[in-house]
């Protein structure tokens, strides 16, 4: 049965959730502060399938908690649902690793789908996986990107990214060898146009760097270019 | 939102930026090319220069403070858009659930008075937005009649009891002597009620809150709502009357608020020519909440 955690400390708003998404035919279980995710998720390992996250939460924010999840190895679907619907806010919370936003008020009806979204990509993933179809890849040096498996390999290492974080990937690599604006990956990526804060695409590139490149102070594939963006090389020793 | 008081100050550091300025070129050109080195007009270039000195002090004040306001507003919007988000995220939720879905007699009766429950509170956070407003305003004369203090303290428990589902043996109120004071009744209970569902609020779990309401040295009536919650460090004890002011902290993150309670508290003290203050031997140790109507002259019995 697919397990679906809820984590929200407004009790109307837990249980309204609970009762429809039990409807749906999900195992819910509802937790009410930042803390208590992170006990469940990180330090008791629970299995769930898709977690449902606000952001304003007593003691530790959700941003917080999907940030230690991502940190801790946690990589199961994160939909953050929050009143705080501005861009900034919107950016942080992919930045800090959820797969999904949806601000309140919201409808019940895009709620459910959106869960059911994540939660069919993770089942092709899973389908996909034994039979090792790995038809869309791409390889640079002793890296090589998955984009269906949303998993990055390392010589023997497996890194598993969240979507965004393969989207931000596959941008740059579909770019390769060019100068790519964050304005224009904030409009292609996240399909943002407003005049946003565009710095938490950083972010997103400090982690990328850390799983490709092999000395992350000292950036080869994932290059900075000053007042633009970022330039994404596969192959550092052609270019010179 | 900014007032016109707020307006004329940013005029009044905006004069005194300009005068600093032609008070320093004065200087310059008295002290330095004209040579003032002697007698009174040393007097007078010492006193300049203190001038200028005193000039940027209070203009550095100035600015600190806009920023803090600033941050104070910031932090004010995010709890807004929380405090009428929330409830309306719920009604919708549930609005949706009934539509959608065939649900029993109970259940239907249930999600129903969760509805309620949330229109009341955004009813609130909306009524708390808008008095305010009102309080601050002194253009519109309050609205003052003969009440009893006594009488409205009670319907003001009471309807905490309902509000919060709160046993009595929790929530205590003896009513005493009759206290009439001059008032706005709706202002009065507002002040009375924020006083003690901030009590309920910030009591968490184990929750006991007593009521009072006295007459003290025959000027004034007083009600006192003490509580044995978290209790509030001696710095903070005039903060938090400021408009929008949260004490930082885990605590103001587990109680939602707009910051505007005991701001509405104090400016209908100030109003009726009372006063407010809060007593706190420090946290962990609870808290009481003092609030002092003037008592109505006899001649008004």
């Amino acid at each position: 049965m697919t397990r679906i955690l809820v984590v929200e400390d407004e009790l109307h708003l837990a249980e309204g959730l609970r009762f429809n998404l039990e409807a749906e035919g999900y195992q819910v279980d509802v937790v009410d502060s930042g803390e208590a995710a992170v006990d469940l998720l990180i330090e008791k390992a629970r299995k769930y399938d898709i977690v449902v996250l606000d952001v304003m939460l007593p003691g530790k924010s959700g941003f917080d908690v999907v940030a230690e999840m991502r940190q801790a190895g946690q990589f199961v679907p994160v939909l953050i649902l929050t009143a705080r619907g501005h861009s900034d806010d919107v950016l942080t919370g992919f930045a800090s690793g959820a797969d999904d936003y949806l601000t309140k008020p919201f409808e019940l009806t895009i709620l459910i789908a959106r869960i059911q979204g994540l939660l069919r990509r993770r089942e092709w993933l899973q389908r996909t996986r034994p039979v090792e179809v790995r038809s869309q890849s791409f390889t640079f040096g002793e890296q090589s990107v998955y984009f269906d498996l949303l998993e990055l390999h390392v010589r023997d290492q497996i890194f598993p990214l969240t979507v965004m974080e393969m989207n931000v990937l596959k941008y740059l690599i579909q770019h390769e060898n060019k100068p790519v604006s964050r304005k224009a990956m904030l409009e292609e990526v996240w399909g943002l146009h407003e005049d946003t804060d565009t710095r938490a695409i950083d972010n997103f590139m400090v982690r990328l760097r850390r799983y490709i490149e092999p000395d992350p102070t000292k950036p080869q594939h994932l290059l900075t270019v000053r007042g633009v963006g970022y330039r994404f090389v596969a192959f550092p020793e052609k270019l010179q | 939102m900014i007032g016109i008081a707020r307006k004329r100050s940013i005029a009044f550091f905006i004069a005194l930026c300009a005068c600093l300025i032609l008070v320093s070129i004065l200087f310059y050109v008295g002290w330095v090319l004209l040579g003032w080195h002697r007698g009174i007009l040393l007097f007078l270039g010492a006193l300049l220069l203190v001038f200028i000195i005193a000039g940027i002090v209070l203009n550095t004040a100035f600015l600190v403070r806009e920023i803090r306001r600033n941050e104070q507003h910031d932090a004010f919007i995010n709890a807004v858009t929380h405090e009428l988000k929330t409830p309306v995220a719920s009604i919708r939720l549930y609005v949706e659930t009934l539509q959608a879905r065939s649900l029993d007699e109970t259940k239907r009766k249930e999600f129903y008075n969760v509805i309620l429950s949330d229109s009341d509170r955004l009813l609130g956070t909306i009524e708390q937005i808008l008095r305010s407003g009102r309080v601050r305003s002194s253009s519109r004369k309050p609205n003052f009649a003969p009440m009893n203090l006594g009488e409205a303290v009670g319907e003001c428990v009471a309807r905490a009891r309902i509000l919060h589902h709160v046993a009595p043996e929790s929530l205590e109120y003896e009513p005493g002597p009759q206290l009439p004071i001059l008032g706005d009744n709706d202002e009065v209970k507002a002040a009375v009620s924020n006083l003690v569902d901030n009590a309920i609020k910030y009591s968490g779990t184990d929750m006991h809150v007593q009521v009072s309401a006295a007459r003290i040295d025959g000027r004034f009536a007083e009600v006192r709502v003490k509580d044995r919650g978290p209790g509030i460090a001696p710095v903070e004890l005039k903060r938090i009357f400021k408009r929008f002011y949260r004490i930082h902290g885990p605590i103001a993150m587990r109680v939602k608020g707009t910051g505007l309670g005991l701001y509405i508290v104090r400016s209908v003290a100030k109003r009726h020519g009372g006063r407010a203050w809060a007593e706190s031997a420090g946290s962990g140790h609870g808290s009481t909440f003092v609030i002092q109507f003037p008592i109505a002259p006899a001649t008004q019995q």
